[in-house]
């Protein structure tokens, strides 16, 4: 095996790993029900990938890594914390932009409040614009 | 629809002018308005990398590498990217919360994330 696919199939394998690390880790957080029972799991889990820090051998680390996100896949859970706004979260597209088209203005002159349709193409559709009432 | 309008555009109603109240705080009960200042990003950012326990807290600047400067590793670099999502309630995506390995990258990704906050 050359260096250079050496090192391509390291810095694959490297980047693999954080990866695995960042999604275990997530996942970790996601079983533990209090924060303090997270940190031993959290430390436990990085004790798992410490072990094997020193492993020099390319297919052993591919194998390790492929037994890691087995592993990962097998416990991986059923409902897991979604940021709200993200997709699959509690407030995901809960305010959507209103569609472009038409909408009614209230137009507030003196004394008098009147509504028009106005035909609007393109922007950001506005559903209602108050105006003169400075 | 033809009623309606012919109706509403002769209605006359009594109006008085409520004080304006500013852009700003029309919305203020809405979540999505809480925009965060570039130097609040800045100083949450660099006060999540001073409590991470291997820092030195000294050596930490808007500009400082985790592991060329602070000497963490990879795995570490893992740990404060996620304490950052956690602190400014994100969501990154995997490929992009790999490539942050510096202060400096995660305070622009943070201040131009639109949901941060």
């Amino acid at each position: 095996m050359s260096l250079t696919t050496y090192l391509t199939r390291r810095a694959a394998q490297k980047e693999r790993v954080r990866i695995l690390y960042r999604r275990a880790l997530k996942d970790t957080l996601n079983w533990a029900v209090h924060r303090h029972l997270f940190y031993d799991d959290a430390s436990i889990l990085r004790d798992r990938f410490e072990k094997n820090k020193h492993v020099e051998d390319v297919d052993t680390i591919d194998q390790l890594i492929a037994d890691g996100e087995a592993s990962y896949n097998k416990w991986r859970h059923p409902d897991p914390y979604i940021v709200p706004w993200a997709p699959g979260g509690s407030k995901f597209n809960r305010n959507p932009t209103p569609p472009q088209g038409s909408y009614t203005r209230m137009v507030i002159g003196k004394g008098i409040i009147h509504f028009e349709r106005v035909k609007h193409k393109g922007g950001v559709g506005i559903p209602l614009i108050l105006e003169g009432c400075l | 629809m033809a009623l309606r309008a012919a109706v509403l555009r002769h209605l006359r109603v009594p109006i008085q002018t409520a004080p304006w109240r500013g852009g700003a705080s029309l919305r203020s009960m809405s979540s999505h308005d809480d925009h965060i200042t570039k130097d609040e990003v800045i100083d949450r950012v660099l006060s999540v990398v001073r409590d991470f326990p291997k820092v030195d807290p000294s050596k930490v600047t808007p500009d400082v590498h985790f592991q060329k400067d602070l000497g963490l590793d990879s795995l570490d670099n893992v740990e404060i990217v996620m304490a950052l999502e956690e602190e400014f309630k994100l969501e990154i995506p995997d490929k992009e919360a790999d490539k942050i390995d510096s202060t400096h990258l995660a305070i622009e990704y943070i201040s131009n994330h639109p949901m941060a906050s």
